[in-house]
């Protein structure tokens, strides 16, 4: 059986404080039916992916509540995985299909964050770690921070390198209206920012941000229709203490070589990838631990444009901007970066169309890399 | 929100892990931290492995500049984490000072 995306949306990513939790959930699916030309009687069920409902909004119960909202009585469900929470959710719902038990389902990726101060967004998004790290006072700029240092000493990666990441993907999001930033940056302005994390300073890290995305998936085909050839998810210890490896993230290797093996396709072939880049060292990272670049060589081919739009002859990355410029409202994102991939393949991206998009590539990252998921897609 | 009973449950965790000395694998210095540690920000935070392998991921206090570097000797003691809430039991665990 195959699996297709039939309708992809995402909101406007950014603060926005004079829009709803459900008006951005009407706004999303409402939009994602009608691009998928099928009415909403036709959804069999509803997938919400989202993190913090519960810890910044107070509201649990999320498939029902967004059930209501959106008028549909069908099974509906919330799933969690940290900033992984929206490619969860797709994985399941691809399950739910592929099981047979539906034939068209909604799935809808969502967070609410501004609404909330940025010690509170910190405490909650430390949910995502282990007992260790929040009583240590972690914080996820922390913990990449480290990983960060440690890539540094043991390849001789530069702070200025990571910059570039920021630097590319803020150009890219400046072609895409949905995104949060649209200013572009320079590696200068990135190193003279206010230190979060050292090594990791303020224009390192993604923003804390509201916003929705939906796709509609079938396992009928239909004009327009984007295929899923793979979904997987990888999971690794909640804590860095408990790693193996800490200058790459073992739960992302082992999701993308599942992948490539039931895609058929090798990392070569990806022409277009959506990676978590919440801070820029995951990039390089996701870059690395998805076989596009060898070890300890990706933040080089960053800074000389191998990965931008316009320039890069193999691979572009984050055409959306990316979580550092197009916005990370962590429920969203994992969906978001599939309807950005659905977009390229169609064709349909405008200015940041990728040349020669066949196959797409979505890296979704929960924690500091305790889970993995990774989608892709074929035209 | 902080629990006297998991609390309680923690401290021979904790008990287990203090006095033990280790070397740092890498650092950071936190400047925007979570809500309970805004009045001790900015402050370092480590990963580091202990002899018998375990690694842990803490506080390093009573520290220098020159302290927060690959390798530096370090050992466990036992510090307050952050402050009380309204059950009014202090939380206490796991942070890491330098050797010298």
């Amino acid at each position: 059986m195959k699996i297709y995306v039939n309708g992809a949306v995402t909101t406007q990513f950014g603060e926005l404080w004079g829009v709803s939790p459900r008006s951005l959930a009407r706004g999303s699916v409402e939009s994602a039916l009608k691009d998928a030309g099928i009415e909403s009687g036709q959804v069999e069920a509803l997938f919400v992916g989202n993190m913090l409902s519960g810890m910044l909004g107070g509201q649990e119960h999320l498939g029902a509540f967004f059930a209501e909202e959106l008028g549909l009585s069908v099974p509906a469900f919330k799933v969690e995985g940290a900033c992984a929470s929206g490619g969860l959710a797709l994985h399941n719902a691809v399950n739910s299909l592929l099981s047979g038990q539906y034939a068209t389902v909604a799935v809808l990726g969502i967070e609410k964050m501004t609404d909330h101060k940025p010690e509170d967004v910190a405490t909650a998004l430390m949910g995502a770690g282990s007992e260790e790290e929040r009583s240590a006072g972690a914080t996820f700029p922390g913990l990449y921070a480290m990983l960060a240092r440690m890539h540094i000493q043991e390849f001789g990666t530069t702070e200025e390198q990571l910059a570039a990441v920021a630097v590319k993907n803020h150009y890219h999001a400046s072609l895409n209206p949905n995104a949060q930033f649209h200013n572009l940056l320079t590696v200068e302005q990135v190193m003279g920012s206010s230190k979060v994390a050292d090594p990791l300073k303020l224009l390192d890290c993604s923003p804390i941000s509201d916003g929705a995305a939906a796709v509609i998936l079938s396992s009928k085909k239909a004009k327009g229709s984007v295929e899923i050839a793979a979904s997987v998810v990888a999971t690794d210890s909640l804590g860095l203490a408990q790693r193996t490896h800490l200058t790459q993230l073992t739960s992302t290797q082992k999701a993308a070589q599942k992948a490539y093996h039931i895609a058929g396709i090798r990392a070569d072939d990806v022409r277009v990838a959506e990676v978590h880049d919440c801070f820029t060292i995951a990039e390089v990272l996701a870059m690395e631990d998805l076989g596009f670049f060898p070890r300890g060589e990706a933040a080089v081919a960053i800074e000389k444009g191998e990965t931008r739009l316009g320039v890069s002859t193999r691979v572009v990355v984050n055409p959306s901007g990316g979580l550092k410029g197009c916005g990370h409202p962590v429920g969203a994102t994992g969906v978001k970066q599939v309807v950005e991939l659905v977009e390229q393949l169609r064709g349909s991206a405008g200015k940041r169309q990728v040349d020669n998009a066949t196959i797409g590539l979505s890296h979704n990252v929960g924690g500091s890399g305790a889970t993995a998921v990774v989608h892709i897609l074929k035209k | 929100m902080q629990s006297p009973v998991k609390i309680w449950r923690n401290q021979k965790n904790i008990a287990n892990l203090v006095g033990k000395t280790g070397k740092i694998l890498s650092w950071t210095i936190v400047r925007v931290p979570p809500g309970d540690f805004t009045d001790q920000a900015p402050y370092p935070v480590v990963l580091v492995e202990l002899e018998s392998g375990k690694r842990v991921t803490c506080q390093l206090v009573d520290y220098e500049e020159s302290n927060l570097a690959f390798g530096q000797s370090v050992v466990t003691i036992i510090r307050r984490v952050t402050h009380p809430d309204s059950d009014g039991v202090i939380p206490y665990g796991i942070k890491a000072k330098p050797l010298v």
